[in-house]
C-alpha cells in the first residue's frame, strides 16, 4: 500500500509486528525506523480521534512538530511519547515496545562517521539505502555506485575532487556500502544500465577488465538483478535521467524516489510521483533484454572493449 | 493470465496488481487500488481471500517439500512477487528445490526474473506462456526439471481466467498427462458460494484486464479426477490441513482447493 496519503485507511499494525518487520535486521536504520514509528503514531492517533492540534497541546508543542514526527521527520523524546501514547489508549506492553523501538530510532548509523565527506542530503541516502529491502536503479552514465570497483569509482571521485585522501576515503565509504550486498539479509538490488555506461570509462585505457568482471561476478548473486539496456534494442522508454527507486521492509513505509543532481538531490514519496516513476521503471525493465542475457552482453561488451584498449 | 502480452497499461486495472493490493504488496497503481477499493465495497472478503490464498500455498508447499519428499514445482500464474513465493517455501525446506514460474504476463515475467531468484542449491526458471498454451509449457518445462521424477503442478487461481470451463478442465488433464507418474496438482479457485462475490466478478468483468470467472465447488472438485486425493480432499482453502494454533481460527473464504496425486500405475 504505497500511498501515503491512503496510510490512515490502513489498520493499525500490533507493535509487536513492526518489531517483527523491523527489528532482527540491525540493517533497518534509524531513519526508516523512524519514518515506521512515525506511521504508527499517526495511526494511533487518529484511531482515538484525537486531532492534530490536541495531541501538539499534549506535548506542549505545535501541530507541525506532531506532523513532522509522524513523518519520521524528528527525534523522538520518551516524554512525549508516553504522553501522546497514554491519550491514545495504548496499553502498557505495548507502550514498551513503542519505547524500545523508538530508542533504537534514534541509534546513529555507521555512515555518521563521514558526516564531514556527506551533504546532508546524500547521508539521509545512505540511510535509506541501508535500511531498503529492494533498491532499484537505472544508470545512463557510470556503472551503479553498488557495483563499482575501488578504480572505476576513485576515477568517477577525481572528477570532482582534488584532495587524495578525500578521494580514498569516499572510495572507503562506497566499498562500504557495497558490503550490504554480501551481508546476512542483504537486500535486492535490480539494476537496470544503459549500455553507454559500460561503453565510457571514467579513467583512461577504457572500461577496464576488472569491472566487467565485477560485474559478471555480482550478476551471478541470487540477490542482484542486472539488465541492460543494450543500443540493438533502440530507444527505451526512460525519458529522463538515472533514478533509484528504495523499497523498505515495512508495510506502511512507501517506496522513494531518490533523483541526483548536481547540488542536491531529491526524495519523491509521495504516491503519484512515485507511480510515476514506478510505471516508467516497469516499462523499462519489459522492453529490454532480461536478466538472463546480460552475461553474454557483458561477454560481448569485453571483447569490444577490452580489443581496443 | 490474459492477453497483456503487449506491454504495461496503468490506465486498466490489472488483476495480478490488484492481487498485490489485496495482500497488501506495493507493486500496485492508483487505478489497481481504485477499482480494488470499489469490488471491496461488494465483497469485503477479497483481502482476507488473497492472505488466505498465499497461506494455503504456504502450507501446501512445505507439506510437499517435507512430507511428500517433492522438489520439483512447475507454478502455473505466478503472479507478483510476494512474502512466500513458492520457491522461498519449498526451499526454505529443500534448498535444492527446482521451480519453474509460468506467466504471460510481461510485469510478472520481470519481476520474477529479477527477484524470485533461487538459492545457489536449487533453481528457478521461468517460461513466458499462456496457460492455454500447456504443450508448448511442458515442452520448456523440459529445459529445467527431470520429468523423470514427480512434479508438483500449482494452478492457485488460474483457472478462473479461462470462461469456459470444459476448456479449463481440458488443460489441467493435458497438463497432468505430461507429468511422470507420481506427480501431484496443488489447485484452488474461487467459488460461488457467495453472491456478493459473485456479483463483485460479474459487474466488473469489463473493468478489469483480465477477467475472473468462479466455479461450484463440485466443478474444482471435477479437475482431480484420475487423481488420488490426499487427505482432506478438496475442501475450502482455510479448511486444507489447518494450523489453527498459529493464526487462531481461520476465517472462511469462497475458494476450493486440495492436492491430489497422478497414481504410479496408470487405470
Amino acid at each position: 500500500m504505497d500511498a501515503i496519503d491512503s496510510v490512515s485507511e490502513q489498520p493499525a499494525l500490533p507493535f509487536g509486528m513492526l518489531r517483527e518487520q523491523t527489528s532482527g535486521t540491525d540493517r533497518v536504520g534509524s531513519t526508516v525506523l523512524r519514518m515506521a514509528v512515525g506511521a504508527q503514531l499517526r495511526k494511533r492517533r487518529e484511531a482515538a480521534g484525537v486531532s492534530r492540534e490536541e495531541a501538539a497541546y499534549l506535548i506542549r508543542s505545535s501541530g507541525a512538530k506532531v506532523s513532522r514526527m509522524e513523518l519520521g521527520r524528528h527525534r523522538f523524546k520518551e516524554r512525549d511519547l508516553v504522553d501522546l501514547l497514554a491519550r491514545y489508549g495504548v496499553g502498557d506492553d505495548e507502550r514498551e515496545e513503542f519505547l524500545e523501538l523508538a530508542r533504537q530510532a534514534n541509534v546513529p548509523g555507521w555512515w555518521q562517521r563521514y558526516g564531514d565527506l556527506l551533504p546532508s542530503w546524500f547521508e539521509t541516502y545512505v540511510a535509506m539505502e541501508h535500511a531498503a529491502s529492494v533498491i532499484r536503479t537505472y544508470e545512463v552514465q557510470f556503472v551503479p555506485g553498488l557495483l563499482q570497483t575501488d578504480e572505476y569509482a576513485r576515477s568517477v571521485f577525481r572528477l570532482a575532487h582534488s584532495d587524495p585522501e578525500e578521494v580514498e576515503r569516499r572510495v572507503d565509504l562506497r566499498r562500504r556500502r557495497q558490503a550490504l550486498l554480501t551481508s546476512s539479509n542483504a537486500p535486492q538490488l535490480w539494476a537496470v544500465v544503459d549500455e553507454a555506461a559500460l561503453h565510457r570509462s571514467p579513467h583512461d585505457g577504457g572500461l577496464c577488465r576488472a569491472q566487467l568482471a565485477l560485474l559478471l561476478e555480482f550478476n551471478e548473486l541470487p540477490n542482484v538483478s542486472l539488465q541492460i539496456a543494450t543500443f540493438c534494442r533502440g530507444v527505451h522508454p526512460a525519458t529522463c535521467g538515472s533514478f533509484t527507486i528504495l523499497r523498505f521492509p515495512v508495510q506502511d513505509l512507501p517506496d522513494v524516489v531518490y533523483l541526483e543532481h548536481l547540488t542536491g538531490a531529491l526524495y519523491l514519496d509521495k504516491a503519484s510521483d512515485v507511480e510515476d516513476y514506478v510505471d516508467m521503471w516497469h516499462r523499462l525493465c519489459t522492453k529490454i533484454d532480461p536478466p538472463e542475457e546480460s552475461g553474454s552482453t557483458l561477454e560481448r561488451i569485453r571483447t569490444e572493449v577490452c580489443a581496443t584498449s | 493470465m490474459g492477453e497483456l502480452a503487449t506491454g504495461v497499461d496503468r490506465t486498466v486495472a490489472h488483476s495480478a496488481r490488484m492481487w498485490n493490493y489485496y495482500l497488501g504488496g506495493k507493486d500496485n497503481y492508483q487505478v489497481d487500488r481504485d477499482i480494488a477499493e470499489e469490488m471491496l465495497a461488494i465483497y469485503p472478503g477479497y483481502g482476507i481471500k488473497a492472505r488466505t490464498c498465499r497461506y494455503y500455498l504456504f502450507r501446501a508447499v512445505r507439506f510437499l517439500t517435507v512430507e511428500e519428499g517433492v522438489r520439483q514445482f512447475l507454478d502455473v500464474g505466478t503472479g507478483l512477487p510476494t512474502a512466500e513465493n513458492t520457491h522461498q517455501v519449498a526451499q526454505q525446506f529443500a534448498p535444492e528445490s527446482r521451480i519453474v514460474y509460468v506467466d504471460n504476463d510481461p510485469l510478472v515475467l520481470a519481476h520474477a526474473r529479477s527477484l524470485l531468484t533461487s538459492s545457489p542449491e536449487g533453481t528457478t526458471c521461468y517460461i513466458d506462456a499462456d496457460l492455454r498454451e500447456p504443450d508448448r509449457i511442458l515442452a520448456e518445462a523440459r529445459a529445467s526439471l527431470d520429468f523423470r521424477e514427480p512434479i508438483a503442478l500449482l494452478l492457485l487461481g488460474v483457472l478462473g481466467h479461462l470462461a469456459d470451463y470444459e476448456q479449463a478442465r481440458g488443460i489441467v488433464r493435458r497438463l497432468l498427462d505430461g507429468l511422470p507418474p507420481g506427480s501431484y496438482l496443488v489447485q484452488c479457485d474461487g467459488t460461488t458460494t457467495d453472491a456478493s462475490y459473485v456479483k463483485a466478478l460479474a459487474d466488473y468483468r469489463e473493468t478489469i484486464g483480465v477477467p475472473y470467472t468462479p466455479r461450484a465447488h463440485e466443478q474444482i472438485v471435477a479437475y482431480f479426477a484420475g487423481l488420488e486425493l490426499l487427505e482432506p480432499g478438496v475442501v475450502p482453502i482455510h479448511q486444507w490441513r489447518p494450523e489453527p494454533g498459529l493464526v487462531g481460527v481461520p476465517a472462511a473464504v469462497d475458494e476450493s482447493g486440495g492436492v491430489g496425486r497422478k497414481p504410479l500405475t496408470p487405470g
